[in-house]
Parts: C-alpha cells; structure tokens; sequence
C-alpha cells in the first residue's frame, strides 16, 4: 500500500511516499508565494520520481504553514505531531526535536509514549529562520548551497551583534566593505542563527537523544554552531531533514487508514 | 555672540549658526566616509555661505553619532538631548518629539523649558524605523517617497499582521500574489508602520504637543494614520526638521558661551 505525506511550509513544499514501512521517495521543492500550486507541483514531481499514479495512493495527509489548500490530500495534522511522528520513526530514542524551517523555529520534548511536551517556537521575529538565512545569502550573493559550503574555508569568523535580519543585512555589508573572507562572514552568520535557535531551545528540556529537523538541518555550518553551543551531537536520521514533517503525515495517514 | 551646531548622523550632516539667540543659517550634506571630514564640510559650506570665519564661533557643540570625534567641537551631547531642545525652541508648546529615522524610532519627552524628561528608542529589532519601511516599499515595487501619495488612493488597506520586517515582506508578497491594489497594499504598509510606531512611543506616555521628525515624517500616508491612531493633530516646525538636533546643539553651545564667559 502507498500512503503519501505532504508538508507544505512557508518557502518550500515536500512530499514523501511510503510503500508500506519503508520510503519510496522524498521530494523536496522550494516555492514562492503561491503554496496550492507548490503543493500540486512537487506531488506530481515526486508520483513521476517514484513511477506511480495519485490514485494509487490509498491515503494522503497534509501538514505545514499552508496545510488546508492541499487540493487532493484527505486530511491535514499539526507539524508537531507529523514532526514527532517522523523523528520517531527514523530514530525511537529521540526524546527533544530542534526544527528549524521557512519561517518557525520550534524546539519540543517527546516522552517515552511519543506524547509531545513542552514545546516552544519563535512568535514575531524571522531571526534564526530559513528565510532569515536566504536574505542574508542573498545579501552576500550566495545561493543556500554554496552558502552552507563556504563555511567549511572559514578562518576567522565575523561576530554578528544583531538579533535583527534588517540590522544584520546592514552588519553583513560593513564586513564586506571592511574587505573580510566571504567563507568567515558565512560562518558569522551561521553562528548568529545558531546562538537564536540554541536559546529557543533552552527554554524547554535538553534531554538526549536530539535531532535537528527542518530546512536549516541542511546548513552545516548552523548545525555545527548550533551542537557546540548546546553541547550535544545530533541523532542521524537517514532521510532528509528536511522531510521529516511529510514523513511523518504519510505515518500518519497510514494510521488514519488502518484505523490505529 | 556667534555659536555652532553640528549634527552628524549615519546619513546626512547637518550645521547652524546662531547669533544672540536668533538662527542665521543651517546646511545639510550628505555623510562622508568619516564623521570628522562631514562635519568640516557641512560647517565649511555654512559658513561660507555665511560670511563668516570658524574663529568668530566662541562655542560648538557636536551630535549625533560621530559627535565624540569632531576636533573642532568644544563639547558634544546626545542627540537625544539636542533634538528635544531644538524642537521644543522652535515649537515651545511642544512636550513630545516622535523622531523615526533610518535606523531607529524614538519618543523624546521634555519638560516646560526643553530639558530631556524620558525617551524610548528600538533597539533590537528594525520595525518601526524608515528602513523596515524601504525593504516593504521595495516588496511592493515602488520607491519609499512613493508609498504617501500612492496610499491616497487606496479603497481598502491590506491588513499586516507581521511586525518582523522580513515576515512582512513575505505577506506582502501574497498580497500581490492575490492582485490585490497598489494603492491598497501601500496603504497597509503605512498603517503597519504607524501601529508599529504607535506601540513604541505609547511607551514613555504621550504629553501634548506632539510633533513628528526624521525622514519618515515626509509620508503623509504614515503621518495622517498616526494622527488618526493617537487621536491628535502634530505641530509643525516652522524650519526642516532635518535640523533640529543640530539647532539644539547650537542653542545648548550658546548656553555654555554664556556660562564660560561669566567664569
């Protein structure tokens, strides 16, 4: 049986299929502005990648920023449970999930049950986001990839005082006028969301084993920051950060269908 | 008695002579790669104009800031301090200076007599200042001194929901997505900024008369949704207010003039 997750967030759209319990494709989009053709678009990539048809599918749940404009999904579920969902799936032991998406960090504790606990997010303020990352690449003309690349050739990193993406765009432009490293201003500016996602996260429990999902779990650079800041090693996953939150909506329109 | 001011601030300069109380003259430039080199500019190119030699000046005063590295000054103050006394001498009713420029908001409160009472400024974060206002008029397409009169036609505001300058400009995006008006969007990014300056400045507690400053206070569409939110028609300055921190600065340097000469 194939059961389909889509999660479509704020600047990039992902599906997963599953054919029973294991991953039959994971298809990753990034979008703008219009998330109902986002979502029609990166299912038709992912039916092609995975050689099937949509109504092969016998179940399709929606999650994300914009889960209620999923034309041909059956129901919708909120991102902590598709997230804690997906975490648990590829890795029983996580009891704390870092996300770090287009535009929401949250950071929430699971129990053994796999209830969720405890969780914080960002309210009004895109520091430490996906798309707070993209302006500042583009800031510094930089795609993400070659951004998160760059980090690797830094030396000597620049400090960012500013919480403010509008403040740090300023920042980021005084270190390229002061003729710094492009690879040392990348790894400021990693290490500026870092510190933003770290201190969301202390706000609720640490506890081991951790896992960083979402967009920004593909930037090594923020990913490294943010595991010395916190101290701790991130679980591996082996599926795509990235698609956690559709993985998990596909477990759980399996479940919807088997009625558990 | 010939005295000096000098505002340097992170865009333009500014200069005014004053003599025995009466204002002869102000210049604005814009800023040069150091605070020293625009304010020898500024001051030069008022003086000439003037007529008058650097030497006839017995007290300056520098501002804003890069007030500290200005040589030629003979003291330097706040900005804070000057702009509340420069306004409150052009518009003496005036208790409460609500200055938005490009970096930063403020509320400047004084007393009776022009002397700083309280403020409240942004400090983290960006919405509220002239900056947030250019990236959301860049969203939309059109230039910032474009968003006042483009408002004016509006029917019906979007509605921003979003503080954060860079949420904002993805709303913004959706509302053009869903061919909402020009003049409709234009006019939800004036109401924005004015909630937005609204709740920063109910802070220090508005005392009549009010004014409004700084390059922001040229969108009538953000003045008039201000006026309308605070229930309260602004004063206005008789001069740019592009000069009143300079203006106080020379009004606090005829002071120390004063006080010197009586040592």
């Amino acid at each position: 049986m194939f059961f389909a997750g889509c999660d479509v967030g704020a600047i990039s759209a992902k599906v997963v299929i599953l054919e029973g319990d294991a991953i039959r494709v994971q298809e990753v989009m990034a979008y703008k502005m219009l998330p109902r053709k986002a979502a029609t678009e990166v299912m038709e990539k992912a039916l092609a990648n995975a050689g099937l048809s949509l109504d092969q599918l016998d179940g399709c749940v929606a999650c994300g920023f914009a889960r209620k404009v999923v034309p041909y999904a059956n129901g919708d579920v909120p991102e902590i449970v598709s997230l804690s969902r997906g975490v648990r799936w590829a890795h029983p032991g996580v009891k704390t999930v870092i996300d770090a998406g287009g535009q929401k960090i949250r950071a929430f504790n699971i129990e053994e049950n796999g209830k969720v606990i405890d969780s914080a997010t960002n309210e009004k303020c895109a520091s430490g986001t996906g798309r707070f990352i993209e302006v500042m690449a583009k800031a510094l003309d930089l795609s993400l990839e070659s951004a998160s690349a760059l980090f690797l050739e830094a030396t000597d990193p620049v400090s960012i005082t500013s919480q403010c993406g509008v403040f740090a765009e300023s920042e980021l432009i005084t270190h390229v006028n002061d003729g710094r490293k492009r690879a040392d201003i990348v790894a400021g500016l990693c290490r500026s969301v870092a510190t933003r996602i770290a201190s969301l996260v202390r706000s609720i429990r640490l506890e081991e084993e951790v896992a960083f999902v979402g967009g920004v779990a593909r930037n090594t650079g923020v990913v490294d920051y943010t595991s010395k800041e916190l101290g701790v090693r991130f679980v591996e996953l082996g599926v795509d950060p990235q698609a956690v939150g559709a993985l998990g909506a596909a477990l759980v329109a399996r479940e919807r269908h088997h009625g558990t | 008695m010939l005295v000096a001011g000098c505002d340097v601030g992170s865009l333009t300069a500014e200069a005014v002579v004053m003599e025995n109380g009466t204002l002869l003259g102000s210049e604005i430039i814009r800023v040069r790669p150091r605070a020293e080199l625009s304010a020898r500019d500024v001051m030069n190119k008022l003086l000439d104009r003037l007529g008058i030699s650097f030497d006839d000046i017995v007290f300056c005063v520098s501002t804003g800031y890069g007030r500290e590295t200005i040589s030629f000054a003979d003291d330097n103050l706040s900005e804070i301090s000057c702009h509340g006394y420069g306004a409150h001498w052009l518009v003496p009713s005036i208790r409460t200076v609500i200055d938005v420029g490009g970096q930063d908001c403020k509320a400047i409160r004084v007393d009776e007599e022009g002397r700083l009472v309280d403020f409240v400024m942004n400090d983290k974060c960006a919405a509220g200042t002239g900056r947030s206002l250019e990236l959301m008029s860049e969203s939309l397409g059109v230039d910032v001194s474009e968003l006042g009169p483009l408002a004016l036609e509006a029917e019906e505001a979007v509605v921003i929901t979003n503080q954060c300058s860079i949420f904002a400009e993805m709303e913004i995006s959706q509302h053009l997505c869903e061919e909402r008006k020009f003049a409709d969007i234009a006019a939800g990014i004036n109401e924005s900024m004015a909630k937005r300056v609204k709740g920063l400045v109910g802070r220090v507690g508005l005392e009549r008369d009010v004014g409004v400053t700084g390059g922001v206070s040229k969108n009538v569409g953000v003045v008039k949704k201000l006026e309308s939110l605070l229930k309260m028609k602004f004063v206005e300055f008789p001069e740019d207010p592009q000069i009143i921190g300079a203006l106080g600065a020379a009004l606090f340097a005829a002071e120390s003039a004063v006080k010197s000469k009586a040592r």
